[in-house]
Parts: C-alpha cells; structure tokens; sequence
C-alpha cells in the first residue's frame, strides 16, 4: 500500500499521544468490554482468512461468520466439558502439589537469602531472610480469608463476558465490509479516497499487530518447551505454554512466569541453585530476543513505532490502566497515530478542502435548482 | 440448503454492475462478491470525483449519469472523453501505480460505485476465475482504448 511521505508534525503528535492517554483512561471504565472485545479482534484476524476463502468461494459473510464461529464456540465448549471433570478430579492433587511448589519456592529463595546473608553483612543487618519468611507466613495464613474471596469472584464476575468474544468475533467477520461501507457513506466524496486508504491502513496494522502477537507468543512458547526439556523440567510442554501465554502481558506476564519456573525449580531440584540460574538466564535470553530481534521484526513493523516511544508508552499505559493498559496502549496508539496521520494529512491539504467547499456549494444549488419555476 | 444462505442482492444497482463491460462475463454469484466491496457514492453535477496528478487508490464504475474526463482546469475544451452510465474509469493509475493522467468530473448528477485499490487486488489475486474473466475485460478495454488512439493520432 502507498503511504504519504508526511509524518505527523510536533502538534499532531501531541495531540495523537494525549488522545491515546484519554481513550485508555476511559477504556478502563470499561474493562468488562474491552477486555473481551480485544480478545475477539484476535479471533476475528485469526478466522478472517478463512471466512474470506468461504466468501470466495460462494458462501455469504453470514454463513462464513456464523460457521466459523461456531466451530470455535463448540471447540471451547468441548474443551471445557472435557476439563471439567478433570479438574474435578484433581483439584485434591492439584492443591497439594500447589502447596509443594510454593513451599520449594520458599525454600529457594530462603536458601539463597540465607546463603546472601552468609557472604554480605548489609544483608545481614537487613534480616532480609526473617523478614521475608515473617511475609510468607502472612501470605499463606491470610491468602484464604484475604485474596481467595476476591479471586474466585473476580473469575465469576469476568466469565460471563468472556462468553461474549465468539460472538463478537461472529459479528466483525459478518458485518467488516458493511461497516465499513457504513463509515464511508459519513465522508465527503472529496476526502473518500484518502479515508479508504485510512481504514485500510488501520486494518492492515491491527492485522499485522494481532498476528504478530500470536505469532510471537507461539516462538515464545516454543523456546520456553525447549528450555524447560534441557533443563529436565517435569511436564514442560504444560509448563512452556502457561508461562507462554502469560508472557504476553508486557513486563508483569515474564516475570509472573519466571517466577513459577523458580517455584518449579526450587521444588524439584531441592538444593540445586544452579537450576534456578538457569531459568533465569533462559528468561533473559528470551527477553533479549524478544525484544532486539523478534518484537522489531514481527510486532514492532506492524505499527511502525519507534522503541523509545513504545517503551515511554507502555509505561504511560501501565500507570493510566494497569495490566490492561499494558496490553491495550500499543494497538491503541498505532491506531490513533494513522488516524492522526491522515487526519493531518486532509486538513492541511488545501486542494481536497477547495474540492469540498465547492461540492458543498453545488449541493446547495442543485437543491434550489426547481424552487423557482421559468416564466 | 446452501443455496438458501446465498445472499440476495438487494442493491437498486447489482443489474447495473453487469452493464459494466469488466464486468460482462461474473456470473451472479461473482458479482454478488463484488457488490460487497463496492462503496455507493452520489455525485452533482460538475463536482469533481478526481484530479489530475492525485494518487489513485480506487476504480471508479458509472451507475447513472456521465462523467467528463479532461485535462485539469479546462473541463469543457480539455474534454478527452464523455463516458455514460456502465462504463468505467480510473484503471491505469490502479494497474501502474501512477497518478491520475487526467481530471473526472460529473457532467451530471450521477452514482458511482467505488472499489479500492486493495480489495480489487486482492480479489484478483485470491480469486483464479474472476481474476481472469475481469483480467481478459481489462485487456480487451485497453487494447480498444490504444486502437482508438492509433486511429486519431496517427491515421
């Protein structure tokens, strides 16, 4: 696709930045919507090639839609009644083994508090290996009565809305062309075409940005299973595609990841810090290569924004809407920036304002044309 | 009972989209593919639907009314051509990625429909059948349009 030359000027790109600031602020009120919306654009990028080959090859958007949908409505379905009595069936075991993980996590980092205090004496004198078994103690006695409630109820609260991502990955499949012919009917002939390069713009670099994001927590996942099998972790597909998926909630998601690759480690290699090493070094080596090789190369040419800006952003985001404004700040940017853009782009183009002052003018005229009859 | 699910054309123009000689040789279903990454727009007379310079980013087909192609600022003794309703314009920057050769203004009130320059490539490059059938059209137009010059510039 061509592209203008022109890149936003100082004033445009304060205006795109404090835009993107207010639109997450106000997202967040909405996160209920948002969260599964966002979901469902995945989805949507995911199925709509295959809706396209569906279109193309006879059926309506309605059909396609409906049936893709569909398949991926009673795909989730049959994985949850699947689930279901697994999970019914292990929680016993699964708790204990929860329990056994925090507790050689524990002694992980016990062991090497302790083994820290023997070889410095700030850390000596910080009582960093007492203080930090006083806050475990806190944590396992209150965790039930404090955070147990708010957890399960926040998983309630949040489910029924995640049941809304089918359907309105159903509706963008069905109704993308329709919506977008239903925005150009709002444009002025004399601006049309520049905003139908916009909306193509805008759905090519959520495309790339969307597709980027599954790709790359694919490669993630993939290095994380490798990892973890020649470290001889236990169960390490399991274990690489939870801290997979969880690594893709930029900054916290790593490291809540690598933090259940140490509990691992502390609890199956008791006494072997080495191991706790490396997971440690792995992490590093997949954030390194996230971020100077495969972020830039998959993600990054998508929205076409510089790193500094990306990382100032992501923080901005982090401190408006927490996690979710982690998650939110890029796409949302890179949206708003072509918006701006182009919007730039119209407005200080005097011939296509010429153009439509003009239309405007014969669209007055030809609605007086038979007011006065000839004698 | 798939055939109960295949839309129905509903738009006052989908028998005017195969007027549109690119258009000859769609079956009904094909065109039903193009309507929907068709965009409707109305003009008035003597607005203009392009200048002449402009990058082009879309097709333009001739619903109703007529439209004057002619060199920029002198649409009356610039005209280069009149085409009427069915007809087509706005190809060659679409095919060579050049800017408009010439400015298109409604020589009436007229509707147009409007396909983007994405959505006809990637129709032509995800659809074997009608890439062909429009690709042969598309041939057949050009190479009328290069008779007709060699007839009036050097005969």
């Amino acid at each position: 696709m061509e592209k203008d030359d022109s890149s936003p000027g100082p004033i445009t790109w304060c205006v795109i930045i404090a835009t993107t600031c207010v639109l997450l602020f106000l997202l967040q009120k909405i996160l209920w919507l948002v969260v599964p919306f966002f979901l469902a654009l995945v989805l949507y990028y995911l199925l709509d090639p295959f809706a396209k080959k569906m279109v193309l090859s006879g059926h309506t958007h309605n059909f396609a839609a409906a049936t893709l949908s569909g398949i991926f409505l009673l795909a989730t379905i049959n994985v949850l009644l699947f689930l279901y009595p697994m999970v019914l069936s292990h929680i016993d075991s699964w708790q204990d083994t929860m329990s056994r993980y925090m507790t050689g996590g524990y002694s992980l980092i016990d062991s090497i508090l302790t083994g820290l205090e023997q070889q410095f004496n700030f850390a000596r004198n910080a009582h960093m290996a007492d203080s930090m078994r006083s806050n475990v103690t806190a944590l396992q006695d209150n965790f039930a009565q404090h955070y147990l409630g708010t957890l399960i109820l926040g998983i309630a609260a949040w489910l029924p809305s995640l049941l809304l991502i089918p359907m309105v990955a159903y509706f963008l499949l069905k109704e993308s062309n329709h919506f977008r012919q239903f925005l150009g009917l709002a444009v002025p002939n004399a601006f049309f075409e520049k905003t139908l390069y916009l909306s193509h713009a805008i759905d090519r670099a959520a495309r790339l940005y969307f597709v980027g994001l599954i790709k790359l927590a694919a490669i993630d996942t993939f290095m994380l299973i490798l990892g973890f099998w020649l470290l001889d972790f236990p169960a390490p597909i399991f274990l690489g595609i939870v801290v997979g998926i969880l690594g893709q909630v930029p900054y916290v998601g790593p490291l809540i990841g690598c933090i259940l690759a140490l509990l691992v480690s502390g609890t199956d290699f008791p006494g072997d810090v080495s191991t706790a090493y490396n997971v440690v070094i792995l992490f590093l080596v997949i954030r390194l290569l996230d971020d100077f090789l495969l972020i830039p190369s998959v993600v990054g040419k998508s929205l076409n924004l510089h790193p500094l800006l990306s990382i100032l952003m992501l923080f901005v985001g982090g401190t408006i809407a927490g996690i979710a404004g982690l998650m939110l700040v890029l796409p949302i940017l890179g949206i708003v920036m072509l918006l701006g853009e182009t919007l730039e782009i119209i407005l200080t183009d005097k011939r296509l304002m010429a153009r439509h002052a003009y239309a405007v003018q014969l669209r007055e005229l030809a609605a007086k044309r038979d007011l006065i009859l000839p004698n | 009972m798939f055939k109960l699910l295949l839309k129905k054309n509903v738009s006052p123009h989908f028998s005017k989209l195969r007027e549109v000689p690119l258009f000859a040789d769609l079956t009904h279903r094909e065109l039903g593919i193009i309507q929907e990454l068709l965009h409707e727009r109305e003009y008035v007379k003597d607005e203009i639907v392009f200048d002449e310079g402009e990058e082009g980013q879309a097709i333009y087909f001739l619903f109703s009314g007529k439209v004057l192609i002619c060199r920029q600022g002198r649409p009356v003794d610039g005209a280069i051509a009149e085409l009427p309703n069915g007809q087509f314009f706005g190809e060659l920057a679409l095919l060579d990625n050049s800017p408009r050769s010439a400015q298109v203004r409604a020589a009436e009130d007229c509707t147009i429909g409007v396909l983007f320059r994405e959505d006809f490539l990637t129709l032509l490059e995800t659809h074997a059948t009608v890439a062909s059938k429009i690709s042969l059209q598309l041939s057949r137009h050009i190479g009328k349009r290069l008779r007709e010059a060699i007839h009036r510039y050097v005969l």
